[in-house]
């Protein structure tokens, strides 16, 4: 008899204590806590380190004596701001991201509803030649098209003296240099971007599509009436992370021109990685990328909302 | 997604952080004179299997093995910083001249000049005056000992200057813009002459051979006579496009073509043209440096310093010792070419032999450093910078040389 009354009472405190985490609402931080410390050591926490040494002139002698580090206060902003490398930077910056956004979303878009069209094998290699870019290292991407641009030996130089037109300097015109970083880092974003959308594509319904037949609607009428609608979250994430990629724009003018000729591809990141990694001013470069931060928070906020009011 | 946005921040930061917290570990110089055995641990640039080959010779004579590693020229800041604030470097390492400046403000090399008297090998008189104590260290220190030098020289082709009717390398400023041009004559793609657009040392050369320097008092200036003179000469073979205008332009490719019969470089050019066009040989050649005021060319080269928190030093000592030794220098020239710095392996017969040494060990007589001064990376980037500008994007040159004294002297305040 007493062993019953105990079978029957042991499970009454294990069903409390369930009620009272229930209650707490703990469980939803306990399982995000992991995340949660990983994000607030390794990114909110260094934002105020570089914060706070933008404020200094921490430099190689400071790191390695300590008591060398001064506070500053503002100087190293006021220095960035007077310093038309900084400016050229931005605006390299700016109009990479002009010039990179719009090709690469519209271009990925339009390539992703063509390689919708159809399953066959032959569409289904095209999907994996343009994901290649993507998984590609930087390195042999640099090799193959810093020989391509060669304004020497390069293939694209031969190929133009073919049909007789003279060499074109790829990567040293400081105009063309620009084009020329650009449309490889639109190459080798494509990938990406592609299965993106195409992923988005094929979670559109057919029946809108058989419907929209019925009525008689044309091939375009289709695209821009049910695809690219029920494509909009698809579009609007695809843009907003193209966005961000754009404005911390590195690798690309790195491996191929180390941000020349004479800055022309001297993104906002190299400026900040060759003050802080070659001139070993880290308080200077740790205000240049605060700054950097606060453009692109903002420019991410603004989306949002525009996203939001769009969405209501 | 706010992970993308911080990502940029969150590098600077990371880095700070962790170089702050493994900044605050150390060691101390526990060196027990000839009973330390080491093991050593060398950072030299590039070439480690030669290295290690000339360190099998000083195993085998101490006793003290060492552990080679190179450290490509591109990576050498990074692994400066992260030696620096972790406390964490081999016990010498190879210090390139240009960047001596950033090793000493990071406070990475031991100040020898407690051992160096008991050490006559490393007497400063042993080597070439360029590389005087004096002009290498701050006053009163001995940061690094001289290990090997290179020089700019001309580097010519017989065989197209015969063929344009030039029988003799050019040796005045004058001769060498005028063959440049006749050079520059043969046709579409053809130079008289390369200038690379990275190599902020040439304009600085071309200063000193004008008569002037680029230092005064302590500080850079680039606001003399004798500046704007090398300013216009270097800009001068842009004007007459007798030079390539691209960046890529490679230099080695082109000399092997033809299409730059005329360069000025380092005897890692002569290496680097025999290994790849050997059918070349006898078809070029090298001279000093065309003289205007003076024929001065750039001292460069590496020197060998013991990294601040070494346990071995007095094993370090003795591999300076060995590497300043006559056979050393001539063996690492045999393996790697590069120049002895000892004036003693410099007049040995078997270098002095050969006519294209001959030419190097003269060159060497007559070449003086770059300035070594911690902002020099930065003010040769704006000097690069503003002659850029100037040749390749058209800007005014008076406006742009007054910009980059400006510049300079901001820099140096």
């Amino acid at each position: 008899m007493t062993v019953t009354v105990a079978q029957q009472e042991a499970p009454a405190p294990r069903i409390a204590f369930r009620m009272t985490w229930h209650r707490s609402n703990l469980v939803p931080y306990v399982l995000i806590s992991p995340a949660l410390v990983c994000l607030v050591t390794f990114s909110v926490l260094s934002i105020f380190v570089a914060a706070v040494v933008s404020l200094t002139n921490l430099d190689i002698g400071g790191l390695a004596d300590h008591s060398q580090v001064r506070f500053i206060g503002l100087h190293n902003y006021q220095t960035m701001f007077g310093d038309p490398a900084f400016w050229e930077a931005l605006g390299n910056t700016a109009f990479f991201v002009v010039l990179g956004v719009p090709t690469l979303v519209i271009g990925s878009l339009a390539i992703a509803i063509a390689l919708n069209y159809s399953r066959s094998r032959v569409f289904r290699a095209l999907r994996a030649f343009y994901f290649v870019p993507a998984i590609t290292a930087i390195v042999a991407i640099s090799l193959i098209w810093g020989n391509l641009y060669n304004s020497q030996f390069g293939l694209l130089n031969w190929l133009l003296s073919l049909v007789g037109m003279g060499p074109v300097e790829w990567l040293t015109d400081p105009t063309i240099a620009k084009f020329s970083v650009a449309l490889v880092a639109i190459w080798r974003g494509s990938g990406l971007d592609i299965i993106i959308f195409l992923a988005a594509l094929q979670a559109i319904p057919q029946e809108y599509y058989e419907a929209a037949a019925v009525d008689g609607a044309g091939e375009w009428n289709k695209i821009f009436r049910i695809t690219v609608p029920l494509m909009r979250f698809a579009i609007f994430f695809v843009t907003v992370t193209t966005l961000i990629s754009w404005m911390q724009f590195f690798d690309e003018p790195y491996v191929l021109t180390q941000g020349g000729p004479v800055h022309a591809t001297t993104s906002m990141s190299l400026y900040i990685y060759q003050q802080g990694f070659r001139y070993n001013e880290f308080g200077f470069a740790s205000a240049a990328s605060i700054v950097l931060f606060a453009i692109i928070a903002l420019v991410t906020l603004i989306q949002i909302r525009v996203r939001q009011s769009d969405a209501s | 997604m706010k992970g993308a946005i911080t990502k940029h921040v969150t590098a600077l930061g990371m880095f700070a952080v962790v170089l702050w917290v493994a900044g605050c570990g150390g060691g101390s110089n526990t060196s027990s004179g000839s009973a330390d055995k080491g093991p050593l641990q060398i950072w030299t640039m590039e070439d480690s299997a030669s290295f290690t080959s000339l360190m099998q010779d000083f195993t085998r004579q101490t006793g003290i093995p060492v552990q080679v590693e190179a450290v490509p020229w591109g990576n050498v800041n990074d692994k400066l910083t992260t030696a620096v604030a972790s406390g964490n470097g081999p016990d010498l390492m190879q210090v390139g001249l240009s960047l001596l400046p950033s090793f000493e403000s990071a406070g990475a090399l031991l100040d020898l000049s407690p051992y160096v008297k008991d050490h006559p090998g490393l007497q400063s008189s042993n080597y070439l005056s360029a590389v005087a104590s004096n002009k290498i260290n701050p006053s009163g220190k001995v940061l690094s000992v001289p290990w090997v030098s290179d020089v700019r020289i001309l580097f010519y082709r017989t065989d197209i200057l015969n063929a344009a009717g030039i029988s003799a390398p050019p040796t005045s400023w004058t001769q060498f813009h005028d063959d440049a041009a006749t050079l520059a004559q043969r046709g579409k793609g053809k130079y008289g002459y390369y200038i690379p657009q990275w190599d902020s040392a040439l304009p600085v050369e071309f200063t000193w051979e004008a008569g002037g320097d680029v230092m005064q008092n302590g500080k850079v200036t680039f606001d003399t006579p004798q500046f704007k003179t090398a300013a216009d000469f270097y800009i001068s073979f842009y004007k007459d496009k007798l030079v390539p205008t691209a960046s890529d332009f490679d230099q080695t490719q082109g000399f092997i073509s033809g299409a730059a019969p005329m360069v000025i470089s380092g005897p890692y050019l002569a290496a680097s043209i025999k290994s790849a066009a050997p059918q070349l040989d006898g078809k070029w050649n090298v001279a000093v440096l065309p003289r205007n005021q003076a024929g001065t060319s750039l001292f460069a080269g590496s020197n060998m310093g013991v990294w601040a928190k070494t346990k071995h030093v007095a094993a370090s000592l003795r591999l300076l010792d060995f590497l300043a030794q006559t056979t050393s220098q001539l063996n690492w020239y045999k393996t790697a070419n590069e120049l002895p710095t000892a004036k003693a392996a410099l007049s040995d017969s078997t270098l002095t032999s050969d006519p294209m040494v001959k030419v190097y060990s003269t060159q060497l007589q007559d070449a003086k450093l770059l300035p070594l001064v911690p902002k020099w990376d930065k003010i040769s980037q704006a000097l690069l910078d503003s002659l850029n500008s100037i040749v390749l994007k058209g800007s005014d040159e008076t406006t742009t040389l007054a910009t980059l004294n400006s510049t300079v002297s901001s820099l140096q305040t």
